[in-house]
């Protein structure tokens, strides 16, 4: 068994999102009644469908900063996403609007990598050109074009379609060939077993009703890892990213490795934005990116530079999002999840015979349940600002053992050591 | 196999000039390689070895003059197209990825593939291949990062073979190596030679070179002096025509005891991320009047034991004294204003700030002090008097206080460093690596420097990885291994060899039977 879970990184990953799955429901059932939306399907359903722009933002910035190119742009990026992606759905439909989002978040791409690549401009300088330039941009764009349209204005677009969704048949009832099959998951979860009911209801969350974009950026996962860690244009992009100078010695070009990277980087992050426009909002409203691609690179870090912990630090971040939007009495018990997961890492650190750090944790520890214990309600304030108070604290636990390509965010210059 | 001179060579390059902004790196060179031969270019710093093995592989283009390979005529604008036409590189610094693993270094850019996919297996089955019939074994899955100095040099070497090169050109390859694996490296080249392999060796270190090569062509000042046969020659011959003149060598003349200790290092502890010690309870003391050489292979804890005395690394046990007094916790310029010195091992991250002129260069670390400084305000006049004056003790060549750090050669820059230092009157000066990376000229000035402060009565800790220049200028020796001092030896009878064996740990046996 112990083998198996060495070889098997998909079965490492399963156990794992099962262990949440039963520590959410042990919360669950001991915050009753007050709280009933911490692990359900809608909570599941609405955690997905937050954590896909941050996902794809995730992406772009590994795929950008594995090739050494610090994007910082990715806000700017996906803002372009918003925009493109909001006018192609409205004049071709929502397929179109997520292909020229796309190409939208490119162009932002392909700017910042001619100013960094091609004229050696600072990353950061550049990337905070491209925040700039991009929301001013869209605004321009939207007098442009929205302003005389029903609904439409300086600042917001008509509404749009979305591109639709699928029920999994025979998981989650969908029709195969115009049979309606069987409900699985939905049948298990409407039984109220411990344990089994909640999982099937996480799994019927995340399997009915799933927007076709949804699937399309989960793919993306895999594909980036398969091309990133399988072929050789992905090893010469990591190398690039590790030791440019080396890979140029071995004739590896590596300005078109990291230009080829940025724009990809780019169109990740487009496709985050148009994402929320087309399948969050139905909607481009000015401002409505809201820092995602910043909690993107977050959860870069937070992953080290690997897709799947990108998707992690993505899914921790929608999920503190669906709680937030859906109940705020969840929030409330979100504080009784948090003061459990302090007591873990606190065991953790003492069996590592770290007392120090064990010692501080506990006190933390004490300090959230008692806040759980003596209150009502947190104050209103909080919900909001939960998905980014959750991204900062797993960053500072999670910072210490990273490990970033090694010639991230300096210029190259060819010919110059 | 004997050197071929019936063929034609197989590397022919004639009258090779390359400029470069204010210098005649190359003027007019002339090399030739026969097929098969152990072809070493040796000279001193400066003679434009380095910059004509990059003409050769591609790197940069040289301005005049014809390069044959093989016969045929070539131009290279690429490295790949030296490798193309068979000849491969291992660089003076490595060329490797730490986080990629040793597989994925070798196949970069000539990646086997099945479909689109990187065929691993095969990779593999190639590397392992080449390592066995050369005799260099290595893991095709370890990590770089986990791998030592020598093993990295294979993985280099492996790289070239696996592009299928004839000819290797190694960049001065042994300045990394203990001697012991110096020999090793020998081993595989005379493995390479026996297979048909041309080899070109850079190097200035004589004894190796008449050890190893069959032909030899010493360059000076950008020129080809001569070309030889190794064993036509002997080190004198060659030292002289290299310099032109007697090469200088570190000396010292006898030390008078004084008893005052003046630096004491009490079973200091420094902790690395991971909790474990990089140093290990050290003691030293260093003595006034005195050098203390530390020698070791680079890793091994030197670096860290020179931060902590100078107040960069927290002691996590142990005490230091100056002069007697406890500065364990003193801030870094409470101890520099105290009289401690310091010669950093890397001058252009360390030392200077390279796109400033001198005169603030020369305030670094003094910034409080007269004449740089005027109660809170800086002395803009009489730091560039008290750098004018540096610039004449210390004999650095610059047109003025005004220009960039940058614009000077490296044997300036050092010169500058050790005079900002020196002028500043330490009782205590720590001298990391001197004299890496500069020209012979200057290393002999440095030393001239270091000797004249001692006998002044500073106390002097010198890290070296320069072994001659350890036991040339050194009063004692102590050996750091994995973070502990685990030899303490007298100059006078240590030996490269014996040195060589206490710093990688072989003669953990022998010397306990020894003492």
């Amino acid at each position: 068994m112990t083998n198996l879970l060495k070889t098997s990184t998909v079965l490492r990953w399963m156990l794992a999102a099962l262990g949440v799955v039963v520590v959410l429901s042990v919360v669950q059932e001991l915050a009753r009644p007050t709280t009933i939306d911490l692990i359900s399907s809608g909570t599941a359903e609405s955690t997905l469908r937050r954590a896909v722009p941050i996902l794809l933002a995730g992406l772009g910035g590994i795929w950008a900063e594995r090739a050494g190119v610090v994007n910082i742009g990715l806000e700017g990026m996906m803002v372009l996403g918003t925009w493109f992606g909001a006018w192609g759905a409205l004049e071709f439909g929502p397929w179109w609007g997520l292909a020229i989002g796309i190409a939208g978040g490119a162009a932002g791409g392909l700017l910042h990598a001619v100013a960094t690549v091609t004229f050696g401009v600072d990353h950061i300088v550049s990337g905070v050109a491209v925040n700039i330039l991009a929301p001013a941009l869209a605004r321009f764009l939207s007098g442009e074009v929205f302003s005389g349209r029903s609904g439409g204005g300086i600042t917001q677009s008509p509404r749009v379609e979305s591109v639709g969704s699928l029920d999994l048949p025979f998981l989650s009832g969908g029709d195969l060939l115009g049979w309606g099959t069987p409900n699985l998951f939905g049948w298990t979860a409407s039984q109220d077993w411990l344990l089994v009911s909640d999982v099937a209801a996480v799994l019927s969350g995340i399997t009915r009703s799933l927007s076709w974009a949804s699937l399309l950026a989960l793919s993306l996962i895999p594909l980036s890892i398969f091309i990133l860690w399988r072929t050789p244009y992905g090893l010469r992009i990591r190398a690039s990213g590790e030791h440019p100078v080396g890979a140029d010695s071995l004739g590896v070009s590596v300005y078109r490795m990291k230009f080829t990277a940025v724009v990809i980087s780019g169109g990740l992050a487009g496709f985050g934005g148009a994402f929320i426009a087309i399948e969050q909002t139905g909607v481009y409203r000015e401002g409505q990116v809201q820092g995602r691609g910043f909690i993107g690179l977050a959860t870069v870090i937070f992953g080290n530079w690997q897709p799947a912990g990108a998707f992690l630090g993505s899914l921790l971040f929608g999920f503190a999002d669906a709680l937030q939007l859906r109940d705020r009495t969840a929030v409330h018990a979100l504080l009784l999840l948090v003061g459990i997961v302090l007591i873990g890492l606190a065991v953790r650190a003492g069996v590592n015979n770290k007392r120090s750090s064990a010692a501080m944790l506990l006190i933390t520890s004490a300090v959230v349940l008692w806040w759980y214990a003596v209150t009502e309600e947190v104050a209103s304030e909080l919900p909001p600002i939960t998905p980014h108070l959750a991204t900062l604290l797993v960053l500072i636990f999670a910072t210490s053992r990273l490990r970033m390509p090694a010639a991230n965010g300096l210029r190259y210059r060819r010919g110059q050591e | 196999m004997a050197p071929d001179s019936t063929t034609p060579p197989v590397v022919q390059l004639s009258g090779i000039t390359k400029r470069f902004p204010g210098v005649v790196a190359n003027d007019r060179v002339d090399l030739q390689v026969a097929n098969g031969e152990i072809h070493a270019v040796v000279g001193e710093n400066g003679a434009g070895k380095s910059t004509l093995m990059k003409i050769l592989y591609g790197m940069i283009p040289a301005d005049e003059g014809q390069m044959l390979v093989g016969g045929a005529e070539v131009r290279f604008s690429s490295p790949s197209e030296a490798i193309d036409s068979g000849i491969g590189m291992v660089h003076q610094h490595f060329m490797l990825a730490d986080h990629l693993t040793v597989l994925e270094n070798v196949i970069l850019g000539a990646e086997p593939t099945k479909r689109g996919i990187i065929d691993r297996t095969a990779a593999r089955r190639d590397l392992e291949d080449l390592g066995r019939s050369y005799g260099l074994d290595l893991d095709p899955e370890d990590f770089v990062e986990s791998l030592e100095v020598g093993e990295r040099q294979r993985v280099e070497i492996i790289k070239v073979l696996y592009r299928g090169a004839k000819v290797l050109i190694l960049d001065e390859p042994t300045s990394v190596l203990v001697p012991q694996e110096v020999e090793k490296l020998f081993h595989n080249l005379r493995e390479l030679k026996s297979r048909g392999h041309t080899i070109i060796f850079i190097d200035h270190k004589l004894d190796e070179v008449l050890a190893i090569a069959d032909t030899i062509t010493v360059l000076r000042h950008g020129r080809t002096v001569a070309t030889v046969s190794s064993s036509d020659v002997t080190t004198a011959e060659l030292a002289e025509l290299m310099v032109g003149s007697e090469l200088p060598k570190p000396s010292t003349e006898p030390r008078v005891p004084d008893p005052h200790v003046t630096l004491s290092v009490r079973s200091a502890t420094v902790l690395g991320d991971d909790e474990r010690p990089l140093v290990d309870a050290v003691d030293l003391d260093v003595y006034r009047g005195e050098i203390l050489g530390v020698a070791g292979v680079e890793g091994n804890g030197q670096g860290e034991l020179v931060e902590a005395i100078l107040g960069l690394r927290a002691l996590s046990e142990g005490e230091l004294f100056l002069d007697g007094e406890q500065i364990t916790h003193w801030p870094v310029r409470r101890r520099r204003e105290a009289g401690l010195g310091y010669v950093p091992e890397d001058r252009h991250r360390r030392g200077l700030l390279l796109d400033a002129p001198l005169w603030e260069n020369a305030m670094l670390g003094h910034q409080t002090q007269r004449p740089f400084a005027r109660g809170a305000w800086l002395n803009r006049s009489g730091a560039r008097e008290a750098t004018a004056q540096i610039v004449a003790d210390f004999d650095v060549r610059t047109p003025g206080v005004d220009t960039k750090a940058r614009a000077l050669s490296g044997g300036n820059q050092q010169k500058l460093v050790i005079g900002r230092e020196l002028s500043a009157q330490p009782r205590m000066l720590i001298a990391a690596h001197p004299t890496r990376g500069i020209d012979v000229g200057a290393q002999a000035a440095v030393w001239d420097e270091l000797r004249k402060a001692r006998r002044n009565g500073m106390a002097v800790l010198l890290i070296s990885a320069d072994l001659e220049e350890l036991i040339g200028l050194a009063d004692r020796l102590v050996v750091m291994l994995r973070g502990r001092v685990t030899a303490e030896m007298d100059p006078s009878t240590a030996t490269p060899r014996l040195l060589g064996s206490h710093m990688t740990g072989a003669s953990a046996d022998e010397q306990g039977t020894k003492e």
